[in-house]
């Protein structure tokens, strides 16, 4: 089966730079799209033990006439066999492996296939993009879960109708090996056909998110994709992203995190400047004000402003606030004791 | 005081013996000692001798020799010889010589594996090898089990574990399997019955896997003292295997000291209570500084004694650390601290249900108190062993409680210190076992035409069974499987199920805690609402119970009570699968039936008088079970010969005769059957005698009990007629003050009676 080109708008995007920020993990270069592998299987069961087989792997790659998903059945056990190697064949062709999940699921299934099968499943260490904790990252703050077919709809908007749910194929399968009917496969294959599209989808659109996170549109995937970013230590990308979240609930948070971000850089003016801008926008409740007070005294030793800065902190903590009681209370007693700190150490310099 | 000065003490103390019935003073055993085999790998001798050690007792050296020459073997020794060295100087030597080498350990328990595993460490590190050993079980964090699988020399883990969390997954663990080279299973006695029977098929799993990937691992099996070690071990591995049980460890002089509380009520025959005659026993104890461990049979008891004790000895900031109870249920942290406390000498007395019982290493104790006796000569002398120095003298008291067995037990000394220790039988040919395993079996690898699953007898048929009922699907010669479901996880490798409720502390409101946790078979038991909770001698007192949470919350109280509940066990029949009820014959059936438990009250007892101070009622579901069950119905004209008292005692001879015989022609564990009588029953309305099996769904014990039902009446009149008491021994009916004076006699009659019915 092969798509034509234009139905994946996004694929220009489809570069190593953005793989890099996307995943910490060496990334083939030069990075030839068509040497990337999408990868799908349908089992005999979601076990993940030793008796679940893969009947089913879709395998999809770019061509000079489109995007090929290529699906091997096996249409009895015995088949198994064959149907590896020739998946084996494919890997062997390949620099990058792309799947939804795959880094729980598919690989170390497959993996055991291969050693049932006395197969060398050393083919599978190929670098590997799994989609799902990507996606995970970067949506499910704005969607709480992240099926496939959720962010199809959500991200992608092409929401999918008629699909035969993942669990019910093994069930086809079973029937069909008793039946010898292979239609009862056929809702099976066009499942697996779209995961597999759906895979380069969301790979490029990723991309094109990362490279260009100016076009995101929902606060929520622009916070969260700074925290990914940052925790893939690319500090200087997440601070761009950071800045880019408009005012809204996730300001206070990302300004927050840009200064912390700054201060761990050693770029302390650039974070003090923040905290000051965030205190006269009245944003970020004692946060600010603690983090100047350590500045104050660990930066600047200016001891009068680290105290000024705890004791607005605390006078603010006693305002009514949403802030959890138990919480409330452990901030004060941290300032209380900063305070007292900060005091003792004044009043000796004093003498 | 040291046991020998306080052992004259009593001996002079005419008050305290006038209840000792028997004073048995077991000889002292030199040590006998062997030099390193040449077989072991020379670098672990320095290591050795690091820690103090310059020759092995004769019974590790065997061990060490057999083992590094390639036999399999099991061990028997008692507590405190030196156990684990049989097995690890072998293993390491193996893996110095080869560091590919892969050893695997199970342990019945996780307490016992993490004890186990910091000797290991201590001689690893001794050694200064890259050695790496791993425990694998459910409280592995999930990060670190990629390191296990891969790195790990030595795997230390539960059969619970290896039968779902390696078996299924085995393509995980290639590193093992194709390197696994030996297996070692310690305290092969506890896997007896139903457990033996799961532990054996497993092993089959597992070799079956070791065959796949090419390696053929030796097996090292460690027993304490039962009757027939080697055909135990032969029959879990089902291979030969050599005994080494010459037992080189020294040991001290014992004291064996049976204790009968004193009669108070001359016309009504009634002794002490046993608890209180320990309580002062065990206070001696404590009091002359020697160390000691107390055994009492209930967790109950096992709290009761524990307060006691440390009344005794509270600082007058009311602390007694000095004292612990030990019982399951206790936290690990718990526990781990209690047995370090007792090794490192911290705490003076400990009392434990038989959650001590196992190998766990709390050294060697001074002296040992059984609370009643627990049932089977084997456990009492394993209790027994938690004393036992091996150069000074020991002591054990055994206090006999007012049951007609304890008082047997008393009454007749040499029963105990003569006989030999219980077999342990199992049978991993069970069908309904070994169907299960032959399932998970073929998850894990298929069969090919003419494969072989151990020794299991007719492989063939049950894959052609399975792959009638389309779990299997038999195609180019093999059989793969055809179900969307991990069969694994479906089978339990115990009885009891494996959910525990959290007992959740809430004296401090902001502060909840965890401080322990009970299965749920007990929970109505001991923490229904407003149950006195005793906890290391503290009261708590439940406040709720969240049965579908499995959760119950206590709080902290002080009353001069404790509470006890009352179990009601009810049978009702749910279907009759098969009935044989002819006039004149004798009426026996198969079929389903209910096991209902409830607890519908208890009482508060008071601290030191024990006497009775109110009731209370709980509200609880009842636990169910469901388990088939073979019976047989009483005729009419034979029971109408005897009174209704003479029935009853009757009845209750043959059910303990059935108790003793049903385990060995079932080969089953005593644990695993009940034998019931009812005069008048609900299944049958009328004097019926009842074997059921004791786990959810039944195993299949019932449906041979009923296919050997004449053989079985057959032994029990051999038993009883052949047997040389008077009118009942425990050996038999059962002794006289459970069964009467004509309880021998009756039971005889009725067995007769049966089999002249029974066709053949």
């Amino acid at each position: 089966m092969i798509r034509p080109t234009h139905e994946f708008p996004e694929l220009s995007a489809l570069t190593r730079h953005p793989l890099m920020l996307m995943q910490h993990e060496e990334m083939p270069d030069p990075l030839n799209p068509r040497r990337i592998l999408f990868l799908d299987t349908e089992t005999t069961g979601l076990g993940g033990g030793a008796g679940t087989v893969a009947f089913e792997i879709g395998i999809g790659r770019m061509t000079s006439e489109g995007f090929a998903v290529t699906q091997y059945v096996m249409r009895d056990y015995p088949e198994e066999r064959f149907m590896l190697e020739k998946v084996r064949e494919q890997i062997l062709e390949s620099d990058l492996i792309c799947t939804f999940n795959g880094k729980t699921f598919d690989i170390p299934l497959l993996r055991t296939r291969f050693l049932m099968n006395r197969i060398n499943p050393d083919c599978l260490d190929l670098p590997h993009i799994d989609l799902l904790p990507i996606a995970r990252r970067i949506y499910k703050l704005r969607l709480s879960q992240c099926r496939l077919s959720r962010i199809e709809t959500e991200v992608l908007g092409i929401p999918r109708t008629g699909d035969l749910p993942g669990s019910e194929a093994p069930d086809r399968f079973f029937r069909f090996l008793k039946t010898g009917e292979f239609a009862l496969l056929d809702d099976v294959l066009t499942h697996n056909e779209q995961d597999v599209a759906s895979m380069l989808l969301l790979l490029s659109h990723l991309c094109a998110q990362y490279a260009q996170p100016e076009q995101i549109s929902f606060q929520e995937d622009l916070f969260s994709m700074g925290a990914a970013l940052e925790k893939e230590h690319h500090a200087s990308e997440s601070r761009r992203v950071f800045r880019l979240v408009p005012a809204g609930k996730l300001h206070s948070s990302s300004q927050l995190r840009l200064a912390a971000s700054h201060r761990r850089d050693g770029q302390i003016e650039h974070a003090r400047q923040i905290y000051l801008d965030m205190i006269s926008r009245k944003e970020g409740g004692v946060e600010p004000y603690i983090a100047l007070a350590k500045y104050y005294e660990h930066v600047e030793c200016n001891l009068p402003q680290a105290l000024e800065m705890t004791r607005k902190a605390l006078f603010l903590l006693a305002e009514p606030s949403l802030m959890d009681p138990a919480t409330v209370q452990e901030t004060r007693n941290a300032l209380q004791y900063r305070y007292d700190r900060l005091q003792k150490r004044l009043t000796r310099k004093g003498i | 005081m040291n046991v020998d000065q306080l052992a004259d003490v009593l001996r002079k103390d005419p008050e305290f013996m006038e209840n000792v019935v028997r004073w048995e003073e077991l000889p002292a055993r030199e040590a006998r000692y062997a030099d390193f085999p040449s077989q072991l790998d020379a670098r672990l001798i320095p290591v050795l001798e690091k820690r103090g050690i310059h020759s092995l007792y004769t019974h590790q050296a065997h061990a060490v020799r057999e083992i590094l020459d390639g036999h399999d073997v099991v061990v028997v020794t008692p507590t405190a010889s030196g156990k684990t060295m049989c097995y690890n100087l072998p293993i390491l030597s193996a893996i110095l010589r080869n560091p590919d080498t892969r050893a695997l350990y199970l342990f019945p328990t996780k307490a016992l594996s993490s004890d186990q595993v910091n000797e290991l460490y201590d001689l690893i590190q001794l050694s200064g090898a890259d050695i790496k050993t791993y425990t694998y079980d459910g409280d592995t964090p999930g990060a670190a089990r990629k390191a296990v699988r891969q790195a790990g020399h030595i795997v230390v883990t539960n059969p619970d574990m290896l039968h779902s969390g390696i078996l299924p997954h085995h393509t995980k663990w290639v590193k093992l399997f194709e390197n696994l080279r030996y297996i070692v299973i310690d305290e092969i006695h506890t896997y007896r019955g139903v457990f033996g029977s799961n532990l054996a098929n497993v092993l089959r799993r597992l070799i079956r896997l070791c065959d796949f990937y090419g390696s053929h691992p030796q097996f090292i099996l460690c027993s304490a003292t039962i009757a027939n070690p080697k055909e135990l071990a032969e029959t879990l591995t089902g291979r030969p295997i050599e005994l080494i049980d010459d037992n080189g460890a020294p040991m001290g002089k014992r004291h064996f000291v049976f204790y009968n509380p004193p009669v108070i009520n001359q016309q009504l025959g009634i002794r002490k209570g046993a608890m209180g005659e320990v309580r002062n026993i065990s206070g001696m104890l404590l009091k002359n500084g020697i160390q000691a461990i107390t055994f009492a049979r209930s967790r109950l008891v096992v709290e009761v004694l524990t307060r006691y004790l440390k009344d005794m000895v509270r600082d007058p900031l009311g602390n007694a650390g000095r004292v612990r109870g030990y019982r399951g249920g206790y936290l690990p942290t718990t526990r781990h601290e209690i047995e370090r406390g007792l090794r490192e000498g911290k705490v003076d007395a400990v009392v434990s249900t038989n959650a001590l019982e196992l190998g766990i290493d709390i050294g060697a104790l001074d002296a040992c108190v059984l609370c009643g006796y627990p049932g089977t000569i084997a456990s009492a002398w394993q209790q027994a062993g938690r004393a036992g120095r091996r150069k000074a003298s020991s002591i054990v008291f055994f206090v006999a409680n007012s049951s007609a067995l304890d008082q047997y037990i008393v009454a007749h000394p040499d029963y105990f210190l003569k006989r030999s220790p219980e077999n342990a039988l199992l049978n991993p040919d069970n069908i309904y076992i070994l169907l299960n395993h032959f399932k998970c079996a073929a998850y894990e690898l298929p069969f090919e035409d003419g494969d072989a699953f151990g020794n299991a007898p007719s492989p063939d048929m049950l894959m052609e069974y399975l792959t009638d009922s389309n779990i299997l699907r038999h195609v180019g010669g093999r059989y793969h499987w055809m179900a969307d479901d991990f069969p694994a996880s479906s089978l339990s490798l115990r009885s009891a199920a494996e959910e525990n409720f959290a007992i959740i502390d809430i004296t401090d409101p902001a502060h909840h805690r965890v401080i322990g946790e009970m299965d749920r078979f007990t929970v109505p038991m001991l923490l229904h609402e407003n149950a006195i909770y005793m906890h290391e001698g503290m009261q708590y007192q439940v406040e709720k119970l969240d049965f579908d949470a499995c959760k119950a919350f206590i709080r902290q109280v002080d009353v001069g009570y404790y509470t006890d509940a009352d179990l009601n066990i009810s049978l009702s029949l749910l279907d009759i699968e098969e009935e044989v009820d002819q006039p004149g014959g004798l009426s026996r059936a198969l079929g389903e039936i209910k096991v209902s438990a409830l607890v519908t009250m208890f009482k508060k007892i008071r601290f030191d008088t024990h006497e009775n101070l109110g009731f209370g009622h709980v509200r609880l579901p009842e636990t169910d079970m469901h388990t088939t069950a073979m019976w047989w119905k009483l005729p009419d004209d034979l029971c109408s010969r005897f009174d209704n008292d003479q029935l009853k005692n009757g009845m209750l001879g043959v059910a303990n005769l059935l108790r003793i015989v049903a385990p060995l022609y079932l080969m089953c564990s005593p644990q695993d059957v009940c034998v019931v009588y009812q005069v008048k029953s609900p299944i049958t309305d009328k004097p019926t005698l009842i074997i059921y099996d004791n786990y959810p769904g039944g195993v299949g014990l019932a449906q041979k009990a009923y296919s050997m039902q004449r053989l079985l009446l057959e032994k029990c009149l051999e038993i009883v007629t052949g047997c040389t008491c008077s009118q009942g021994c425990p050996s038999c009916v059962g002794p006289i003050g459970e069964v009467g004076l004509d309880g021998k006699e009756t039971a005889i009659r009725i067995l007769r009676d049966m089999l002249l019915r029974s066709d053949h």
